[in-house]
């Protein structure tokens, strides 16, 4: 039988101080998100929707203080060029959509994931993979003659493992989010591997996102990564390379939960209706999603620009060939009063049509990986 | 799966069994591996009176010659499901020791050739020399462990019959053949032998020739001609090949003859068992020779010969010049298994032959003396008749052109004689060649 022992649920009353900082839970007045914040972030906007503000409110999760993350590598100074590369790509664009606007936006966040610890004792089985090679070979024909050539291939050989095990699984990640799988999605992916302890000081001008869900629910996502980590040391305890079909009864007691900070930085810019659109860059590997968006209205305003240049040159044209009778070179002004009065009246097509199409194709968000 | 009180995991698993483990807090079970050879090293003792037992291929089990006990020998007959062993390069570089029960090495000082004979034997008739002057050797190669064999299905009484009506066939041979003494001395033996299984994908490329008639108008004779004409053209494709069991001899050629060897092939692998010590009881067994490389050298050079020939016999004309291929070999695999034979050599006219019977099948090849003044006789009888057309035909041709067609014909049945003579001179050369 399964035991699960989950740290009890704790109500962080409003206002109140959490891990021996000025730190207190505030929350989107739009987007219900969570946040431990300064005092200087409150009745700031909601740097995810950029439509609330933050207020204090109470927490129905504890979010226990944070045992590891994940350090910016990307500095506020590496900002401005990822935006430049990010917007330089849209010809008519809002205009807000400008690479100042979306520095000056910034905002830090490091966003939560559990880390689970637990004893696990129990029986487990598996195909144990073991790697070796075999020696295949190549034979050629050509002029009366035969030639051989050693191939050298790498396979793996399946055998049945079992056993018992009793072993403490130590920091394995799971979701803390509600929204992680989207919020994994916008930010890429993270080398874990690069985390470090965490240290309060280290975050101080980052908002930290809360956990929105409870360990209760985090488990069943939680076990099978637990399981994983198992089959990966029930595999190294066989000696094998690789493991499959891994499956194990076991009792999962002394579980411990703690959180584990991912960074990034958000920004947003405003549309043409004025809605911002948010930007989420990845703070270790500088990943950037967001919409793309370029600006009708400015398109139609071009167009109209042109548009009307082109009225004015067809007039002229007009002009030109009522008058030519009685003065001949007027019909050459014509001709090329004409052409270029058609030409543009052509081109301000262009600006009028271009933004809707863009922003048909660039429906979803764009996302451009740093090198 | 039990827990054992002191909260140590303590798993019971039929067909499992504890190994090593990496790591101190996870245990390990595995399948159970076999018994090591040591284990299964036997004396063949009959449990009701003492005396040495044997197998029995009449019984199909170890039997006593004294006092009738048999024991069936609790062996599965795999066929073709037999396992089949890759080509890993940790394979290649090693070999297993053991051949399941104390057997020894014995050396012939005649031929050369290396024995492994039952415990206690100190001496015997070499199968392959006749020579009596056999000596006990220290030890044995490594070997890789033989896991299948075919049992003797023909027993040594049929092998005398067998042999009986094979020696009697042929007019050529001597008269008193069939009654020597060869019938006395046969001796069984597990030959060593490799199998090897192959996906072989063969690409070909080559200028194919299409014969085409053509016309052409001839000036000198003022008319229209045909004449035939080879068009060629580059072609390629592809012939997937499948080898199965395809057999090598582990055996030296030094010490057997892979000619009459490979004259009493097919053996049929449906037959083919687990190897079980029993089978070898009081039976000869000879380890292999050749090693498993070699012997896939030399199975792959028949495999891509083969597969050249296949080639070959896709392209669809037989005109083919600039011809080139690869052969890929893929999934390949390999068995060791010992298949019966029954040996014999005998004298005659102080010269050695060589016998074999396929102990599955009773197929009989070997090397039979031959009556030389008989092949003379015939020789001269082929060519007789085209000598005496000539001499009659010689005096006709000076009295008159009468003679030419005798001549003719003589010319003709002296050519025919020439032809059939050289046939018959190589099988009787063949039939006495090792």
């Amino acid at each position: 039988m399964m035991v699960q022992q989950v740290t009890p649920l704790k109500i962080i009353e409003e206002g109140q101080r959490l891990w021996d900082s000025d730190r207190q839970p505030a929350g989107c007045t739009h987007c219900h998100r969570t946040f431990l914040a300064h005092d200087s972030h409150i009745d700031s906007s909601c740097p995810l929707c950029r439509i609330g503000h933050l207020e204090p409110q109470a927490l129905q999760i504890n979010p226990a203080e944070p045992e590891r993350m994940l350090p910016f590598r990307i500095k506020t100074e590496h900002l401005r060029s990822i935006f430049t590369q990010f917007s330089s790509g849209v010809w008519i664009k809002p205009e807000d959509f400008t690479t100042e606007n979306l520095f000056q936006r910034t905002q830090k966040i490091y966003w939560p994931l559990w880390l689970v610890d637990s004893d696990v004792k129990g029986q487990w089985q598996m195909e144990a993979g073991f790697d070796y090679q075999v020696e295949s070979s190549k034979e050629y024909f050509q002029d009366s003659q035969w030639r051989s050539r050693k191939i050298v291939e790498d396979r793996i050989r399946w055998e049945p493992r079992l056993g018992g095990i009793k072993y403490h699984v130590d920091n394995v990640p799971v979701p803390a989010l509600e929204e992680h799988q989207n919020r994994q999605q916008m930010t890429g992916a993270y080398r874990l591997e690069n985390a470090g302890p965490f240290h309060l000081d280290q975050s101080n001008d980052a908002l930290i996102e809360a956990p929105d869900l409870p360990p209760t629910d985090a488990w069943p996502l939680a076990k099978p990564q637990v399981n994983k980590k198992l089959s990966q040391v029930c595999a190294e305890a066989s000696g094998a390379q690789h493991s499959r079909n891994f499956s194990i009864t076991a009792k999962y007691q002394n579980l411990n939960w703690t959180q584990f900070l991912l960074p990034m930085y958000t920004s947003y810019y405003q549309d043409d209706e004025g809605t911002p659109q948010i930007l989420v860059i990845n703070g270790e590997t500088g990943e950037i999603q967001g919409p793309r968006l370029a600006s009708q209205k400015r398109g139609w305003r071009i167009a109209a620009i042109i548009g009307g240049i082109a009225a004015v040159l067809l007039l002229l044209a007009l002009l030109g060939f009522l008058i030519s009778p009685i003065f001949p070179p007027a019909s050459i002004l014509a001709v090329f009063s004409g052409i270029f009065g058609f030409t543009a009246g052509i081109g301000a097509l262009i600006p009028a049509i271009w933004p809707s199409q863009w922003n048909r194709k660039n429906q979803s968000p764009v996302i451009i990986k740093r090198d | 799966m039990t827990e054992h009180p002191n909260h140590e995991t303590q798993i019971t698993i039929e067909g499992f069994e504890q190994v090593d483990s990496l790591v101190s807090s996870v245990t390990v079970y595995a399948p159970k591996s076999k018994p090591s050879e040591e284990e299964q090293s036997r004396v063949y003792d009959c449990p009701n009176c003492g005396a040495t037992t044997a197998y029995d291929v009449a019984g199909g089990g170890v039997a006593c010659e004294h006092c009738g006990y048999i024991s069936p020998v609790k062996s599965k007959t795999l066929g073709k499901i037999a396992d089949e062993f890759e080509f890993t390069l940790e394979t290649i570089s090693q070999a297993e020791r053991g051949w399941g029960i104390k057997r020894q090495g014995l050396h012939c000082n005649a031929c050369g050739a290396e024995l492994s004979l039952p415990q206690g034997v100190i001496s015997t008739s070499c199968p392959y020399c006749a020579s009596n002057q056999v000596n006990l050797t220290t030890s044995l190669e490594v070997f890789i462990q033989p896991r299948f064999l075919i049992p003797f299905k023909i027993t040594i009484e049929q092998t005398h019959q067998l042999s009986k009506t094979w020696l009697g066939k042929g007019w050529f041979h001597p008269d008193e053949l069939s009654a020597s003494s060869v019938i006395r001395r046969f001796s069984g033996i597990y030959l060593p032998f490799w199998t090897f299984d192959a996906n072989v994908t063969a690409h070909w490329k080559a200028q194919v020739g299409y014969q085409k008639t053509v016309r052409h108008y001839n000036a000198s004779q003022k008319r229209w001609e045909t004449r035939t004409k080879i068009e060629w053209r580059w072609e390629n494709g592809t012939v997937p090949i499948n080898i199965d069991d395809h057999l090598v001899t582990g055996s030296s050629s030094q010490h057997i003859s892979h000619k009459i060897l490979e004259q009493i092939y097919p053996y049929q692998m449906k037959d083919l068992t687990a190897y079980h010590p029993d089978y070898l009881a009081g039976w000869q067994a000879q380890a292999y020779e050749t090693t498993l490389t070699d012997a896939w050298e030399t199975g792959k050079q028949a495999i891509r010969e083969a597969a050249k020939e296949a080639c070959y016999q896709d392209i669809p004309t037989s005109h083919v010049r600039n011809f080139s291929m690869t052969a890929d070999f893929a999934d390949e695999s390999w068995r060791y298994i010992l298949l019966p034979v029954y040996l014999a050599a005998y004298k005659f006219e102080d010269k050695t032959y060589q016998i074999m019977v396929n102990g599955q099948t009773g197929l009989v090849a070997g090397q039979k003396p031959v009556a030389w003044w008989k092949i003379w006789l015939a020789i001269g009888a082929f060519l007789l008749p085209g000598l005496i057309l000539g001499l009659i035909g010689l005096p006709l041709l000076l009295v008159g052109g009468a003679g030419i067609l005798p001549i003719g014909a003589g010319i003709i049945l002296f050519g025919i004689g020439i032809v059939l003579s050289i046939m018959l001179y190589n099988k009787a050369r063949q039939s006495e060649a090792k």
